[in-house]
């Protein structure tokens, strides 16, 4: 979070031997998909196709969306879901969800899509080995919204979350609506009640309570638990997570019942003690078959502001009740929730928690496990994607040097990176390394170099201590 | 004929039928059946189970009785004393309640009897009483002269299928210009929805055992139909499973009961003509 004014954008750092090289794709703010190589050229803009996510898929065809519903009727409602080849034509639409007449606008029908899809063949939407997602066939899951009054959770209306699978006729044949399993979710009274008053009201539209704001969904697909006997994980059941509830979930794709579940409250096991509080995260999936960590649960924790629950002095009326100025990339043993890897503030290499902050995206933001091993983060508020080793060690950094026009912001939504053969219409890339600068001596134009022009001593000076006591206690990690 | 009214404690149907009955110059003996009567009711209530529901909040009164026949609800009990069993057709057991009367099926009268029909209604209706009527496209004249006198606040249209089916779904000879008039006329009252329940039909050219449920393409031309009939893509349109085991048809017992996710290929295709569809 912590950037000065100035600095550099594109690619900042390669180490071509560490990295699973290929082609990361992403939504530049306000300006399109855009694919990218691992220097930062830019292989091809898809102009003005939103996403969110954007994906690549075998061929060089991409998904996204033609476009938003108006701010003022809906929030975040992707008109359509296409899917368009290398050179824009769409092979693919899905819109007919939900018939849809803003006042002003032309009626039409919508997707309504919104944070995630899922395209048949591979459950997570990103590379794994024997698991590429069908390009000419098959049917997509969908996380859409739909408008529901439900007064056991609110007697408002509410902006609800629903997850729907679309065959590649555009006909809806499975649906699963999250407020219909409201019981099975885990609040506590205290939670209710605040929910009833404060579903996290938005405004558009006349109202509704976005009272969950679920941003990721996806399969589990084939893994080890599953094949132990444990049906909870079965290969077709969905796994989603809710940034505003904390709630991160698997849905049993039969029942539509809620089999396994992480959240809302992190304070009731020691396991989940230990775990911690989960606030905001993203992106929560099943690392599926074939990548180092499979069947555990990768989640990027982004902090911030998040849950309900019992006031306390950060949330005065309990709205958003947890905080936290960092974020954590966890991988969890779904099973005995241990932690089996992460990469926090800590193993950034930062001053914990005086300078934790510099890893932080309150909001956005993903972790993508790579075949060797590595994970691709996206630190989404900042326009931030940093390939990790095993070790915590960046070996890829690209800055997006694309901010908005209307939102002056550059962030991320969620990158991905695809093997080059998913792109057969270009030569493989050059790949050349990109060293580490030493920022202590990097200087701009007009910049005096370092090191004072004159230095002299001072008689009875100590040296520094180091363990030098700041205004608060440091590299403090708190036990449960 | 001797009336006995058993009514209770704060009944403000009660208080309607005796209204009735007060006009009419019917003279009645009333019992509280949670009061005076109570003795007396438990003893009435044992001798003629069969002709008095309990529902889930218990009895519904009124109920009326004239030594042979025996009416639960106000609807009923004025429609008894109004025209004996002449609506019995039009006028069976309200399931809701809360200011409103059910149980009106328009389709299931005989429409000789449209006076006293409307005579009955009207009375409930000026008595603060909300009309939900049901219809299957039947006795659209019917349908007609309660539209024009403002009798009906809701109606529930029940579209069987698309015209060439609608027959065997019926189990009887119809006049599908008939449906589709009635149709018209539910677009023109206060609150309506129409309701497709997705059942098994005969497929007389398949045979005796030719059971098969509506395709969603046969829902899709029901759904067409609805848009033409109207002259709306954008009609209230619920489509529901079909219960075998509550069907009095017994040759649909072995049919396997549809979940609502296997509604939902039927919803995009009546969604192609229906756009506001759901599935219930």
């Amino acid at each position: 979070m912590t950037y000065p004014s100035i600095f550099p954008t594109g690619a900042t750092l390669y180490d071509p031997g560490r990295c699973w090289n290929g082609y990361t794709v992403f939504q530049a703010k306000e300006v399109g998909a855009l694919l990218i190589d691992m220097n930062g050229g830019e292989v091809q803009l898809w102009k003005e196709l939103h996403g969110m996510p954007n994906r690549l898929l075998p061929g060089g065809h991409l998904i996204g969306s033609t476009g938003e519903r108006s701010t003022a009727f809906g929030s975040q409602d992707g008109i359509d879901l296409v899917q368009v080849d290398w050179d824009g034509n769409v092979v693919w639409r899905f819109n007919q969800y939900e018939f849809i007449e803003d006042p002003g606008e032309a009626p039409q029908w919508m997707a309504r899509q919104h944070h995630d899809y899922q395209r048949e063949g591979n459950p997570v939407g990103y590379y794994a080995p024997g698991l590429a997602p069908l390009t000419d066939r098959g049917n997509t899951m969908i996380l859409s919204h739909k408008n529901v009054r439900n007064p056991a959770i609110c007697d408002k209306p509410l902006l609800d979350d629903s997850i729907i699978e679309v065959n590649w006729e555009g006909e809806v044949i499975w649906e699963w609506v999250c407020s219909e399993h409201f019981d099975e979710l885990g609040f506590r009274e205290d939670a209710r009640n605040l929910l009833f008053r404060n579903p996290n009201w938005l405004k558009s539209g006349g109202g509704a309570g976005d009272w969950m704001h679920i941003n990721s969904m996806s399969l589990l697909g084939p893994n080890r638990w599953f094949d132990a006997g444990d049906r909870r994980f079965h290969p077709d059941n969905i796994i989603w997570c809710a940034r505003e509830s904390n709630i991160t979930a698997i849905v049993d794709k039969q029942t539509g019942r809620i089999v396994w579940r992480l959240g809302p409250n992190y304070d009731e096991t020691a396991e989940l003690r230990r775990l911690g509080w989960i606030i905001g995260q993203h992106h929560a999936h099943m690392i599926p078959r074939g990548l180092p960590g499979e069947g555990h649960i990768l989640v990027f924790d982004n902090g911030g502001w998040a849950g309900y629950g019992a006031p306390n002095p950060g949330s005065p009326t309990g709205f958003r009740n947890a905080l936290r100025d960092h974020s954590r990339v966890l991988e969890i043993d779904p099973i005995s929730l241990q932690v089996v890897w992460q990469y926090t503030p800590v193993e950034a290499g930062l001053a914990f928690p005086v300078d934790a902050n510099r890893f932080y995206s309150p909001f956005i933001s993903s972790a993508q496990r790579l075949p060797n091993g590595n994970t691709l983060i996206t630190e989404g508020s900042g326009g931030r994607l940093i390939e990790v080793t095993d070790g915590h060690e960046i070996v890829w950094e690209y800055i997006s040097p694309y901010w908005g026009r209307m939102l002056k912001i550059n962030m991320i939504y969620r990158a991905y990176r695809v093997p080059y053969d998913w792109v057969p219409q270009v030569e493989t890339p050059a790949e050349q390394a990109i060293e580490r600068i030493d920022v202590t001596h990097f200087r701009v134009p007009g910049a005096s170099p370092r090191g004072a022009r004159r230095t002299v001593n001072v008689a009875g000076v100590l040296p520094y201590r180091p363990d030098a006591a700041l205004c608060v206690r440091t590299d403090v990690v708190e036990k449960s | 004929m001797s009336l006995i009214l058993f009514t209770a404690t704060g009944c403000a149907r009660c208080q309607i039928a005796k209204k009735f009955m007060r006009e009419k110059n019917l003279g009645f003996d009333e019992h509280d059946a949670i009061g005076e009567g109570k003795e007396l009711f438990g003893k009435f209530y044992r001798a003629h189970r069969t002709a008095i529901v309990r529902g889930a909040d218990g009895v519904e009164f009124p109920v009326l009785a004239d030594g042979s026949e025996v009416r639960q609800g106000v609807a009923a009990a004025i429609a008894w004393l109004q025209a004996g069993d002449r609506l019995d057709g039009f006028i069976g057991r309200s399931e809701i309640s809360k200011g409103w009367v059910g149980g009106l099926h328009v389709s299931k009268g005989d429409p000789a009897a449209i006076e006293d029909l409307v005579g009955v209604l009207g009375f409930l209706k000026r008595n603060g009483l909300k009309l939900l009527l049901d219809t299957d496209g039947r006795n659209a004249a019917v349908l007609e002269r309660l539209l024009a006198q403002g009798l009906g606040d809701r109606v529930a249209m029940e579209l069987k299928g698309p015209k060439a089916l609608y027959a065997a779904m019926m189990g009887m000879p119809i006049d599908t210009e008939e449906v589709h008039r009635s149709m018209t006329q539910v677009a023109g009252f206060p609150e309506y929805r129409f309701e497709t329940t997705v059942a098994p039909v005969v497929r007389a050219e398949e045979g005796p055992t030719g059971l098969r449920y509506l395709t969603p393409d046969e829902v899709a031309e029901t759904a067409l139909w609805l848009k033409v009939a109207t002259g709306s893509h954008r009609q209230p349109y619920v489509l529901r499973v079909f219960d075998p085991q509550a069907d009095p048809d017994d040759r649909f017992r072995s049919v396997e009961m549809l979940t609502p996710t296997a509604l939902l290929r039927h919803r995009s295709a009546a969604r192609r003509h229906q756009v506001l569809t759901e599935v219930e």
